[in-house]
């Protein structure tokens, strides 16, 4: 059969893909709503996932190369000085943006567009304007790196990118995905919000707020230092982190097919988090010219978030307990754990760190440095790498080409983060305490830090290592056609092949939504399992 | 002339303010009843009736009991080649 130009499918085509549904519905025992329900949500957001995700591996790639330069300038100063958008804090800001707002954002992004119609049960809405708000912010976060490494920078930490040129891009993007994410959220027809969902939400309420305040033209001086430490280190709690916990409740129940351990505990982590988070940053300046209230409330919120992290650190944890032996089989598993437990200790880390009298140490050292990479790297991309091995086979319709790829991957970025980690908060306490020594001269804290920058660097090394495997699976992966495994397709990829005939016979995409049967589906009693809410429902 | 902690110090209040809000707003719409079902939201039926090869006979049998027979899953399941 033919597609008609329009991507609208023939009645025989919508005809063989209802047929198709209740056959792989009644084998395997599902009603075919249900099926339908699933196949159009992961349909409908099949581009702007796998655009994203290609997006956000590239980022990775830019800004672990980036992140290398940086460190190897650490111990070898002569290396690349001659290029003036080599030096140090052009490419070290370049890394922070490429793997923060590049490859963490979009992959989490991408993951958060696949998840949320999945889990109201319905499909994306808006997803042209999502791909084109994921466009927009790529070109921003383009923009912005590439101004820093011509010397453009607006002088904020982790708020350098311009925000004249890169700025727009980065809103008007950001809105674009989130206006796509809200109109699923208000379509939905599932009868209950999963705190994945609150969690998502949440992030992209809290981002545009954080990034407008940290933005604003107006600030100075010491106004300026207290603005830049809420955004940076909210940008951390509301976004990377909301994102990827959201994630984490997702992947860990789903594997391993048991209900989280303790809903309750999910909620109350989630507004906890939500009541007190947004004044921590205030604990990268202490013994700095802010009020000392300022900074002992600080503290104390920072002490706070003992319940949100115990909170889910608990839940998770629960949830897994008995069942480790699935990391074994599950890469995506092994991952998000991995992932969930870093979340677990970096943020008791940064509690204990937010102590005056551990800050008094390790402020100013390389201990801060190893603290957010078990935030952005052990927590923040271990969720991102699992979620990806999760979703990507169910977006392409074949399993990934490779168990060692998969093995090798795992293994190289477990050592590379684990030598950084250990080395860099090694060097942080010693530099640290040399630092505080009044008899000894600052060189001294340079030569007693320079093992763990030589780590720092054989770790990060290591670390790109792993994302040029797991690059390299990726474009194996996305290349290889549909149906090249036979034996080895994914869940309920089986039901794909006639729903998708008409693309594979006019050689272009073609969604869901545009299956004759949703008339069928909207008028379906969607209410059979208790999950679904009628399509006309009020709640 | 504005003291340095005013901005973040607004910031925060709004933020709080607005997650206290909607904390009241959800539960007034009824988002924090039954959550036991809300668990299980992200569960298909078939999730729960997968055969999963670290679990126990022990485990296979409760799962069949309380789900039905149980399905084997089909290749990358759980999620990249294990």
């Amino acid at each position: 059969m033919t597609a008609p130009p329009t991507g609208a499918p023939s009645s025989d085509a919508a005809a063989l893909g209802q047929e198709n549904v209740r056959a792989v519905a009644a084998a395997r025992g599902l009603a075919p709503e249900d099926l339908d329900i699933r196949l159009r949500a992961d349909a409908s957001s099949y581009t702007v996932v796998l655009v994203l995700f290609a997006i956000a591996i590239g980022w990775l790639l830019i800004g672990s190369i980036f992140g290398d330069i940086a460190s190897l300038k650490l111990h070898w100063p002569d290396f690349l000085t001659r290029q003036s958008w080599l030096t140090f804090g052009r490419v070290r800001t370049a890394h922070l943006h490429a793997v923060n707002y590049g490859w963490a954002t979009a992959a989490l992004i991408g993951t958060s567009l696949w998840l949320t119609p999945r889990l109201v049960h319905n499909e994306l809405k808006s997803p042209v304007a999502a791909l084109i708000g994921g466009a927009l912010f790529t070109l921003g976060i383009a923009v912005g790196i590439i101004g820093v490494l011509l010397g453009f920078s607006d002088g904020m930490e982790w708020l350098e990118a311009n925000r004249y040129t890169a700025g727009p891009l980065l809103v008007i993007g950001g809105g674009l995905v989130g206006l796509s994410l809200f109109r699923t959220v208000a379509a939905r027809r599932a009868a209950h919000l999963y705190v994945s969902v609150w969690y998502i939400l949440g992030a992209f309420i809290w981002f545009p707020m954080l990034y407008v305040t940290g933005k604003w033209p107006t600030w100075t001086g010491v106004e300026s230092a207290a603005v830049n430490w809420f955004f940076a280190h909210n940008v951390l709690g509301f976004w990377l982190t909301a994102m990827s916990v959201g994630a984490a409740y997702y992947f860990i129940p789903k594997v391993l097919g048991r209900p989280i351990y303790s809903y309750q505990l999910s909620v109350v982590g989630f507004w906890s988090l939500a009541m007190f988070y947004s004044l921590n940053g205030m604990h990268h300046l202490v013994g700095g010219p802010l009020p000392t209230w300022m900074i002992t409330t600080s503290i104390v919120a920072s002490v706070f978030m003992f319940i949100p992290v115990v909170a889910t650190g608990i839940n998770l944890h629960m949830t897994v307990v008995g069942r480790f032996g699935a990391l074994r089989y599950s890469p995506t598993l092994r991952f998000v754990v991995l992932g969930a437990i870093a979340y677990t200790a970096v943020s008791l880390q940064g509690s204990f760190t937010a102590l005056r009298e551990v800050n008094r140490v390790t402020h100013f050292t390389h201990w801060t440095v190893a603290h957010s990479h078990v935030g952005g790297y052990a927590f923040v991309t271990f969720v991102a790498f699992g979620a990806m091995y999760y979703i990507v086979p169910r977006l392409v319709g074949h399993e990934w080409p490779s168990a060692r790829l998969v093995r090798w991957h795992f293994n190289t970025v477990l050592a590379g983060i684990a030598i950084y980690v250990v080395s860099l908060t090694w060097a942080g306490v010693a530099q640290g305490l040399a630092l505080l020594d009044a008899r000894l001269p600052f060189q001294i804290s340079v030569e007693r830090s320079l093992p763990g920058l030589y780590g720092r660097s054989l770790g990060g090394l290591i670390l790109t290592v792993g994302h040029f495997i797991f690059a390299w699976h990726f474009w194996r992966m996305v290349r290889m056609p549909t149906g090249a495994q036979p034996g080895a397709r994914p869940p309920f990829h089986e039901a794909q092949p006639i729903l998708y005939t008409d693309e594979a016979e006019a050689g272009r995409p073609q969604t869901f939504r545009a299956a004759a049967h949703s008339d069928q589906i909207a008028r379906a009693p969607a209410a059979h399992d208790g999950n679904v809410r009628p399509a006309q429902g009020t709640s | 002339m504005i003291p340095s902690s005013l901005p973040v110090i607004v910031a925060t209040a709004v933020l709080t303010l607005l997650a206290a809000v909607v904390l009241a707003w959800g539960y007034w719409r009824g988002f924090f009843r039954d959550f036991d079902a809300q668990a299980r939201v992200i569960f298909e039926p078939e999730d729960l009736r997968l055969e999963r090869p670290w679990e126990t006979p022990v485990d296979r049998l409760e799962r069949e009991m309380r789900h039905g027979k149980l399905v084997a899953p089909a290749p990358g399941e759980w999620g990249g080649a294990a």
